[in-house]
């Protein structure tokens, strides 16, 4: 080992080399003094302890002096030399040592919590190959521009966001969404720079690089997070500015009073409010840290304290229990042929955007061709595929919000809606008509009314599936104590058969956008502290009302993270209980460590004001009391 | 101009340092604005790249005795 090396070992190491050394020297002056009675020896080796140990502690201390903040480093440096003063070496010495300890202990330990990210970010290759002037080139990652194509072999890690424009794979997305299972990706497929890519080839066509990616974009968030003050953190933060001047202040009043140095001395070491400063915001950490491992984005400290006290989460129907792929599941017309019925609803959705519209216009493209509109069909520019019917647009049409349509088209007036829409109109509904629409409603699905001029010739019954996941993260909340109620702006019927489907609490129904917000009002004037999940776009209203909204499947959307409280990366509904878990732990986690810190600061200013408590005992106590809030924070890393 | 520049602290073991960091950072010449988070050790500094000298950020965090990393 050249003297270089030993250098750089050194630099890298002294922390823990200075702590042993000082430590060391501590043992053995004490030794010397308690087995001998050399005692000028030992009083100098533990004056030379003193000094290895508290030499970078006095430097760091002058410079909280020049800067003026008051740290800790600055009362452990007085009490060392006031200790030295009155001839306490082993005082001196103990302090110093403990304090070195504990500190290094806490610098090790708090390194785990500040990288728990970075392993993350270690996700994202650093090179890239890339297609340039029709050769492959190795690449730095972060100098591909956006529109490049790059080249992603099997088993290799895919280094910029794209969309995929050759080949198939599976790819596990879990560093940037949590989901353990791999997705299937194929053309046209979006995909993140950090996943893996599975099995075949992919080339892929790169929108960012660098730190325009998604997976940047969330560890930016996370980390802003991670930085926000929680309410409990900005409290003590408050309560700390005073408390370290006033234990300075008790320490000269005890001496003024008492004349007693080491009853002042040991005031100053426990001066510190370290272990109520530290605790909250390592919980925090390590809670934000642990959901972004797993695809939820908490949004900051103060997010996660409420959804601690969640006892109410409301789930929006479409899009959240169901997948929002909604279908046409029947067609009956009544006295007029299915397809007729399906393609005048079509023509009249044809300009919608509602979701129960685009499902009606797809069924109606893969029909066989109808013999009603007498190939009037104008050729849209989007229906490039032969195989598919063009639909003919109406002349004109309006949206009943939350009830449905009305078009006109080649003179003939043509309304596609719920029950609530033919009353408006004063539309009679034949019993028969009536009957299949609750057969249909019954099963769960959603049933339009189709009326050409007046009449009802028929009735189109949609369906969205479950998600799987649905009613186990259902149950899963209710084993926790949780009420779990659905919002939907579907009829009573319908509501009722989803309902029980799922095993959810409570439902309600044939709400309007703006009802779900008044129902959440509703809930927390009775008290609760309600979640909301919902998809985050049509639901941003009710998200922003609840205490907690948690947006679904967000890594794509900026919005729907902008808007939520929580953010779940994926469209995976288990991650819900977990979050919901989490934030509970962090909730309690946070009690405790304040708990443990007010109990310690307690104990300590009774034990040193009636001198059962001396300095080395009380640095002692003040270090295992830091070290205990920190290891107790860092256990949400693994909940 | 104003520009940024991050380091990450990975070795702050008091919040008390990190906020000594951020006045020590804050007193460099040129530097408009300074945030020091010790529970994720992110060092981040608006300074006027006319006025300021940014090598000497990372040589006033290591006179603190911390270690600067690029971020």
């Amino acid at each position: 080992m050249n003297i270089q090396s030993i250098t750089q070992y050194y630099r890298k190491h002294r922390k823990a080399i200075v702590t042993a050394t000082s430590g060391l020297l501590y043992g053995g002056g004490w030794s010397l003094g308690y087995l001998t009675s050399f005692e000028m020896a030992s009083a100098a080796i533990l004056v030379l302890a003193t000094i290895v140990g508290g030499y970078d502690i006095a430097k760091t201390a002058y410079h909280e002096v020049t800067n003026r903040t008051l740290g800790i480093k600055t009362l452990v440096t007085l009490a060392a030399i006031g200790a030295i003063v009155i001839g306490e070496y082993w005082e001196a010495a103990a302090v110093v040592f403990l304090f070195s300890l504990g500190s290094y202990l806490e610098g090790r330990t708090m390194r785990k919590t500040r990288t728990a990210l970075q392993e993350l970010l270690e996700m994202t290759p650093d090179t890239a190959t890339v297609r340039r002037d029709g050769e492959l080139q190795e690449v730095p990652a972060r100098e591909v521009e956006e529109g490049e194509v790059v080249v992603v072999r099997p088993g290799g890690k895919i280094p910029v966001d794209g969309e995929v424009v050759d080949g198939e794979s599976a790819v596990n997305q879990a560093p940037v969404t949590g989901e353990s299972a791999p997705v299937h990706k194929a053309d046209g497929d979006e995909v993140y720079a950090g996943t893996v890519n599975q099995e075949g080839a992919l080339e892929i066509r790169t929108t960012g690089a660098g730190s325009d990616t998604t997976l940047e974009r969330i560890i930016r968030r996370v980390e802003e997070a991670q930085e926000a003050q929680s309410p409990t953190e900005s409290l003590i933060d408050r309560f700390a500015k005073y408390y370290t001047p006033a234990v300075i202040v008790l320490a000269i009043g005890a001496y003024a009073v008492t004349q007693n140095a080491i009853l002042s001395l040991t005031l100053l070491v426990i001066g510190c409010p370290g272990a109520l400063v530290i605790g909250p915001p390592v919980s925090i950490v390590s809670a934000i840290g642990n959901a972004a491992r797993s695809g939820v984005l908490m949004k900051g400290g103060e997010h996660l304290e409420r959804a601690g006290k969640i006892d109410l989460v409301a789930f929006d129907k479409t899009g959240t229990l169901t997948k929002g792929e909604t279908t046409v599941a029947d067609v009956e017309g009544f006295g007029v042929a299915d397809d007729e019925v399906l393609s005048l609803a079509a023509t009249a959705e044809k300009k919608s955007e509602h979701h129960l519209a685009d499902a009606i216009v797809d069924a109606a493209r893969e029909r066989p061709i109808a013999a009603t509109d007498g190939g009037a069909a104008v050729a849209q520019a989007d229906e490039t595929d032969a195989s598919l019917q063009s639909i003919p647009g109406p002349d004109d049409f309006d949206v009943v919000a939350g009830k449905g349509v009305i078009a006109h088209t080649k003179g003939t007036e043509v309304v596609v809606g719920n029950r609530a829409l033919l009353e408006d109109r004063d539309i009679n509904v034949p019993s028969r008509i009536a009957d299949y629409v609750r057969e249909r409603e019954e099963r769960g699905e959603t049933v339009v009314h189709v009326v050409r001029d007046g009449d009802i010739i028929g009735a189109i019954a949609l369906r969205d599936e479950l998600r799987k996941a649905a009613p186990g993260v259902v149950t899963a909340l209710q084993d926790v104590g949780i009420e779990t109620v659905m919002l939907t702006g579907d009829n009573e019927r319908t509501a009722a058969a989803v309902a029980e489907e799922v095993g959810i609490d409570e439902y309600r129904a044939e709400l309007l956008p703006e009802d779900k917000q008044t129902v959440i009002e509703a809930y927390q004037a009775d008290g609760h502290v309600v979640a909301m999940v919902g998809d985050g776009i049509n639901d941003a209203p009710s998200l922003a009302t609840a205490d907690v909204g948690i947006a679904m499947g967000a890594a794509g959307t900026d919005t729907a993270i902008e808007t939520a409280d929580m953010a779940l990366m994926a469209d995976d509904l288990d991650r819900i209980p977990y979050a919901v878990k989490l934030s509970k732990a962090t909730r309690w986690n946070v009690l405790e460590n304040v708990g443990l810190a007010v109990l310690t600061v307690t104990v300590l200013l009774a034990g040193v004001l009636t001198s059962y408590v001396t300095l080395a005992a009380g640095m002692l106590v003040h270090e295992a009391s830091v070290l205990a809030v920190i290891l107790n924070g860092m256990r949400l890393l693994r909940h | 101009m104003s520009d940024t520049t991050q380091f990450r602290v990975l070795d702050f073991d008091c919040p008390t340092c990190a906020s000594t960091v951020e006045r020590a950072l804050s007193n460099v010449d040129g530097v408009q604005h300074v945030e020091v988070h010790y529970a994720t050790g992110r060092v981040e500094i608006e300074y006027d790249d006319s006025v300021a000298d940014p090598d000497a950020f990372a040589q006033t965090i290591e006179n603190q005795g911390y270690t600067p990393q690029p971020a």
